[in-house]
């Protein structure tokens, strides 16, 4: 069983090469656009990571980095957990979905920078600001994540179940959470997106150290390199998070999808 | 007498679907219930079998454990061939290794082949699916079965195979069974009696019984008994009539 798992978690990886694929795309464009503008607007992919590099090196890199993923994971936990569980109950009730929705329009319509200004006024300038703002940001897509989930359980399914005889809860756990996870994850992924973005901004605007502050440093000194690494950086903390948690977690959880797919990249 | 309906009538927003509905199902019986399509014959099973509770009458039941098998196979897409028969065991609490050693039993009963049972329902056939299903309706060792239309989806050899199946593990284990479907000569296959539904209102239109036990009968007699009551019984004259026009 265990030879089985390490057996499925070396097929990830190894379609982590065709991931690969897209990301020298990326820095193939983007040193094409070095080529044609040059140093000062675009910094060459080589000479980010030399930036990158040196950061590294001084002491306070880690403190920085840390204490961005370390906000940005915190939102996105109180997000996803409290998201999803308010979207399961609502799930179970399209009265009460139609309530929320318009909620969740508001809510994602207030920009995230209007949510940082009222949180500074509400917290002060600090990590509290940074973790309310990506709350408030990554909260409406967990959430509608879930109750979609929920709305588009098989009905059959559960009236199979029924007939056998299953309680409400072992409904929810053998028909409905299996079919939940794949609409939570995306939405989980999504979360895990805002929630980085939205981390840096809030320490930005606030003023709370983090990577966004090395950003405003950055810019005060018209320093394009480091500006550059600190936003690489960003992208691969949750680059690291999404492929390196999240997805080898739903891949376990959705075998039975991979089972449909004879052979090749199956995710 | 294992189950009995009584008087039962049920209506979905103010349109009725089943009105004055009685029958019963003594032990060791199969009943078979065929109507044109839209006449209620679904949800009279799903009454039978609890999913919900009629608007008016009432369901006795004089068994402990029923099982169901419907027109699709309803089997959980994430859980393997094994594990999709042990469902209705999982429900009640049977351990996991008894659940497989019952699993590994019953799919030789319904003849499934023991790798199969490893598989996702994605990687098996229609007809090994719905057998899987039959499987896991057998796995909890039910008294009544419910069956709604199981083989319509399957061709004739398959359909063939599986109405043997029913009526084998019908007389073998002893349960009583209650098969709707609008194939007439499945219903004189697998059935001792044959309940008609009218086309309209959601009664009972009559009642027919079939000579000698299923299993027993030979094909000529079950051919020749359904093509007598299609064609010169004015009981199904209507089942058909409307069918043809529909």
């Amino acid at each position: 069983m265990i030879v089985r798992a390490l057996g499925r978690l070396g097929r990830y990886a190894w379609s982590g090469w065709a991931g690969l694929t897209g990301l020298c795309c990326i820095a193939a464009a983007w040193q094409a656009g070095h080529e044609a503008y040059g140093s000062f607007i675009l910094p060459a992919p080589l000479d980010t990571a030399r930036a990158l590099a040196a950061l590294a090196a001084s002491p306070e890199f880690l403190r920085t980095a840390t204490e961005t993923t370390g906000r940005a994971l915190a939102g996105f936990t109180l997000a996803a957990v409290g998201g999803s569980l308010i979207g399961v109950l609502a799930g179970y009730s399209h009265a009460a979905i139609r309530a929320v929705k318009p909620i969740l329009t508001v809510v994602l319509g207030v920009p995230p920078i209007a949510w940082i200004v009222l949180a500074l006024i509400w917290f002060g300038s600090g990590g509290g600001t940074a973790i309310a703002t990506v709350l408030i940001a990554a909260l409406p897509i967990a959430f509608a994540g879930a109750a979609e989930g929920v709305a588009t359980r098989d009905r059959a399914l559960d009236a199979m179940a029924r007939a056998f005889g299953a309680g409400p809860l072992r409904r929810f756990r053998s028909v409905v959470l299996p079919h939940l996870v794949s609409h939570l994850f995306p939405a989980w992924t999504t979360t895990l997106g805002t929630s980085f973005k939205v981390a840096v901004m809030a320490e930005l605007l606030s003023n709370a150290g983090g990577i966004g502050g090395a950003l405003a440093v950055a810019r005060a000194n018209l320093d394009v390199a480091d500006a550059m690494a600190w936003v690489v950086l960003v992208v691969g903390l949750l680059l690291a998070f999404e492929y390196g948690v999240l997805h080898p977690v739903r891949e376990e959880l959705e075998r039975w999808r991979a089972a449909g797919v004879p052979w090749g990249v199956k995710r | 007498m294992r189950l009995a309906l009584e008087r039962v009538g049920h209506a979905f927003l103010g349109r009725t679907v089943l009105d004055d509905v009685s029958l019963a199902l003594d032990a060791h019986e199969t009943v078979a219930i065929v109507g044109p399509s839209g006449c209620g014959k679904t949800t009279l099973l799903a009454i039978a079998a609890g999913l919900f509770d009629p608007l008016s009458g009432g369901v006795r039941r004089a068994y402990a454990r029923h099982a169901a098998v419907f027109q699709e196979p309803r089997l959980l897409p994430w859980r393997t061939a094994r594990e999709n028969i042990g469902y209705g065991l999982e429900v009640r609490g049977v351990r996991r290794r008894a659940r497989h050693a019952i699993a590994e039993r019953l799919a030789e009963a319904v003849a499934l082949a023991p790798e199969d049972l490893d598989k996702f329902p994605v990687e098996l056939s229609g007809g090994m699916r719905q057998r899987v299903a039959f499987a896991r309706a057998l796995a909890i060792d039910p008294e009544v079965v419910f069956f709604d239309e199981p083989f319509t989806a399957l061709d004739v050899g398959l359909r063939r195979a599986l109405q043997d199946l029913v009526i084998g593990s019908a007389r073998e284990r002893g349960y009583a069974a209650l098969f709707v479907t609008h194939d007439l000569l499945e219903a004189v296959r697998v059935a001792h009696r044959v309940i008609v539904m009218a086309h309209r209102g959601g009664r009972l239109a009559g009642m027919r019984t079939v000579a000698d036990a299923p299993g027993w009968r030979d094909e000529r007699t079950i051919w020749q008994t359904a093509e007598a009551w299609r064609t010169g019984d004015p009981l199904f004259a209507h089942v058909f009539g409307v069918e043809e026009r529909a």
